[in-house]
């Protein structure tokens, strides 16, 4: 790592030759997205701009601005680091109503993205939308105010969209004496706090952004401390995507052709390993097939792990396109037709029992048949009160009936396939983002004027111009959708029946 | 890919992930191309994304008349050798008017001749997505871009129509008239460009390299005369230099940088190394304050 001491002046550098630079192709041994939660006044802009200035490979420009700007942090004479995230700053002003900036560093080891959200009254939706992002999160406090209500917000709001590692940074240390005393008594706080959720790890740093006592360099101010810096800190903390669970899961978003005998059903895999000879199922056909390629542009692999994008082909050609979720035969998502989930509601619209909406999965879009607002959490006691209403900024816990089955899982288990959106079927908009908390395979009981789309209905007139291979099932499916989605909003409640069977005897593709 | 990818390993899957999520929610969508460094990267990405198949949209390319000579031959070279489908568009109705570089300000000659044509380009054909090469890191006011960027009727960037992004789930649903542009490579930095290219041994157009060329110095910033339509003005002569270029668009608005950076390995020695951020040699971004904020605003990306 370079630490760039403050009074070093390095004039204009010699342009860089080849053998300057011995690892050219340096490739970072991975990325870690860390979120930063907490006011102006605990410092926030100040502490992410020492952490750029200190460890980052910041352009020589952008450091020649600070010190030529004559800034001064306040009530000393060190530079105002804070301008280093001044460009972010001014682009607050534009009105968009979630917005997350995102600025990138590097150290020796790591790339590090900053996913900065704004604390203003907006807080709740902008930060879950940027936390559902991080690996990561610096939860910042002002070692003269201690755990506060805030803090309890961002620790549950943390939580609630997966964070698994969390950092407190308990900032101004300079102005409580480097107290020792005040340092643990706050870290007690925290610890009782975060025993009520799901972290695998949160750990307390005491720190001065301002004077960068341990956020890069160890304190010499407060010798008690023996723990990691920031950074230390930072480098280790392992990020989602190797983290990801054992269980295996890809989510199909397409099927790739090329026109002879390859037929690769292409995705992402969200967690767990597959390897060639695996045997995988879709949950929602029941049907299986044994993996015989994993391939890529420049390869075809033995395994393919979270966070890879491969194609997998099958030794049979079963009835998967975009939306099934393919695992073991044993571990399998649920084909859920019901499903309560907690949402935060960021639409500025407010929930409207008679709109139109859809559930977004991994890579699915499902017409929501029935959705009931149960209750709404309280992020500071995490107590939940009887609603049936919820608006901007709520977390809402809802029960959904789906239009027909969809591949989820319980989010606490697997959290890359029980991440959810909820749609505006109209406008498109992405009015709430959830996770889910319990799914069934059972439908609900029909209530009155539940309507079932039957599968000869769609099909003789609707979709008389489609055949049955698998193209124009995804087209036949998309068109049932739609359909159940207008009579939706005309207030009508609706199960779509499945298409037919893969006929793809037609399929010139195959 | 070993047990732990690295950092490029993650950006190149992120980037295919996008790009098929797209394809497969859009019903026409299009490449933006603008043969410049990152556009070959999200070719790369793209044709990476749906191999063996071939792509399944076009390329567009948007041309003022007036990109580099270099540029329009590499242009046509790789839609050759790759067989990519390729459409070249130009908004004729500016020529006639004979909007240019050199006689306009750098605002109208790329509201004309870029923004308007690209406008035209997507309404002519339809295409209710486009990909683009843009980076969060170029910009301040990019720092906020979605994946995702939805455009109203008219191409118009609304920021209250922006919709929040969580985790990896992106969503395609159009509204009534909208279109998207999607951004592929909006976690990727200069950096990882250069080093991409690199390591997938990516063909550039020659001007990124060094050279001896025809060179004016105007307002302190280094023009290559890439024909006769750029002469010097009364004070400035015509010098050869040895040059290249960090980034390329139309030349007369593309500043060169001195440099001995002939090779791609000097390149990436001198990228990584740069003591300047990128656009610092692109003339539109100083025209005017906040303008790469009002070109957003008004459909240039």
């Amino acid at each position: 790592m370079s630490i760039h001491a403050l009074k070093t002046n390095p004039g204009l550098q010699t342009p860089a030759r080849t053998q300057d630079v011995p690892n050219l192709v340096r490739e970072l041994g991975g990325i870690t997205h860390l979120l930063t939660c907490g006011s102006v006044d605990d410092g926030k802009s100040t502490l992410i701009g020492r952490l750029l200035w200190d460890a980052s490979d910041l352009y020589e420009d952008q450091r020649e601005n600070v010190r030529r700007s004559g800034r001064k942090a306040a009530g000393t004479d060190l530079p105002d680091f804070s301008m280093l995230l001044d460009g972010l700053v001014a682009e607050r002003e534009q009105g968009i109503t979630i917005d997350i900036a995102w600025k990138y560093f590097d150290t020796d080891t790591r790339r590090f993205v900053i996913i900065d959200s704004p604390g203003h009254e907006q807080y709740t939706r902008n930060m879950a939308s940027g936390a559902s992002h991080a690996d990561v999160a610096i939860v910042l406090i002002d070692a003269r105010s201690g755990v506060k209500k805030q803090t309890k917000r961002h620790t549950a709001i943390l939580d609630l969209v997966g964070v698994k590692h969390v950092i407190l940074a308990v900032n101004k240390m300079d102005l409580v004496g480097w107290s020792e005393d005040v340092f643990r008594k706050i870290e007690d706080d925290f610890r009782t706090l975060c025993w009520k959720f799901n972290f695998w790890d949160s750990t307390a740093i005491p720190l001065s952004a301002v004077f960068g006592d341990n956020v890069s360099a160890p304190s010499t101010n407060m010798n008690w401390y023996s723990g990691s810096t920031l950074i230390q800190h930072l480098e280790k903390v392992p990020s989602r995507v190797n983290e990801a669970g054992s269980v295996f899961r890809f989510p199909v978003q397409m099927v790739l052709r090329d026109g002879q005998d390859f037929r690769g059903l292409a995705g992402t895999v969200a967690s767990g390993t597959v390897r060639v000879g695996d045997t995988v199922t879709d949950a929602l056909s029941n049907a299986s097939g044994k993996v015989v390629r994993i391939a890529t542009f420049d390869r075809d692999l033995q395994s393919a792990s979270a966070g890879e994008a491969v194609s997998l082909q099958l030794d049979v050609d079963i009835d998967v396109s975009r939306g099934a979720v393919l695992s073991a035969p044993e571990m399998r998502p649920v084909a859920a037709q019901t499903l309560e989930a907690r949402f935060v509601w960021l639409s500025e619209d407010a929930f409207s029992p008679t709109a139109g909406y859809l559930v977004r999965t991994a890579t699915d879009l499902i017409p929501v048949s029935n959705i009931e607002i149960k209750a709404l959490l309280d992020l500071e006691t995490m107590a939940s009160r009887p609603a049936r209403a919820c608006s901007a900024n709520d977390i809402a816990i809802a029960k959904i009936s789906l239009g027909r089955a969809a591949a989820i899982d319980v989010f606490s288990e697997t959290p890359e396939t029980g991440q959810l959106l909820l749609v505006d079927s109209v406008s498109g908009a992405t009015v709430a983002g959830g996770i889910a908390t319990s799914v069934d395979a059972k439908a609900e009981t029909p209530s009155e004027g539940h309507f079932v789309l039957k599968r000869d209905m769609l099909a003789n007139g609707l979709n008389r111009d489609l055949s049955m291979n698998s193209k124009d099932r995804e087209e036949f499916m998309r068109r049932a959708n739609e359909v159940a989605i207008i009579l939706r909003s005309a207030g009508v409640s609706v199960a779509i029946e499945p298409p037919p069977p893969l006929d793809d005897g037609l399929d010139p593709g195959l | 890919m070993t047990a732990s990818p690295s950092h490029l390993d993650l950006l190149e899957a992120e980037s295919i992930h996008i790009f098929r999520e797209a394809a497969a929610q859009f019903r026409k969508p299009v490449l933006m191309y603008s043969i410049g460094k990152d556009s070959t990267v999200l070719l790369h990405l793209a044709r990476k994304a749906f191999h063996p198949q071939k792509l399944p949209f076009p390329l567009l390319h948007v041309d003022t008349t007036w990109k580099f000579r270099d540029m329009i031959k590499f242009r046509d070279q790789q839609a050759k050798e790759l067989d990519l489908d390729l459409i070249v568009h130009t908004n004729e109705d500016g020529i006639k008017r004979g909007i240019n570089p050199i006689d306009h300000a750098p605002s109208i000659h790329t509201d004309v001749l870029k923004t308007q044509a690209l406008k035209q380009a997507l309404d002519k054909y339809g295409f209710d997505a486009a990909f683009g090469g843009a980076r969060r890191d170029e910009e301040a006011s990019r720092a906020k871009e979605r994946v995702f960027s939805f455009r109203a009727s008219g191409h118009r960037w609304d920021p209250r129509r922006q919709r929040p992004e969580m985790w990896n789930l992106l969503n395609g649903r159009l509204g009534t008239g909208e279109t998207v542009r999607v951004f592929p490579m909006s976690n990727w930095t200069e950096k990882d460009v250069w080093r991409y290219i690199l390591r997938e041994k990516l063909d550039v157009v020659p001007l990124y390299f060094a050279a001896e060329r025809r060179t004016i110095v105007r307002n302190g910033q280094i023009l290559m005369q890439d024909d006769e339509r750029l002469q010097p003005r009364p004070g400035e002569k015509v010098e050869t230099r040895r040059i290249r270029f960090r980034t390329l668009g139309c030349y007369p608005l593309t500043a060169a940088v001195e440099s001995d950076a002939d090779t791609i390995e000097a390149v990436v020695a001198e990228t990584i190394n740069a003591q300047t951020s990128e656009r610092q040699g692109r003339l539109i971004d100083h025209d005017q304050a906040g303008a790469m904020e009002k070109k957003k605003q008004e459909g240039y990306f």
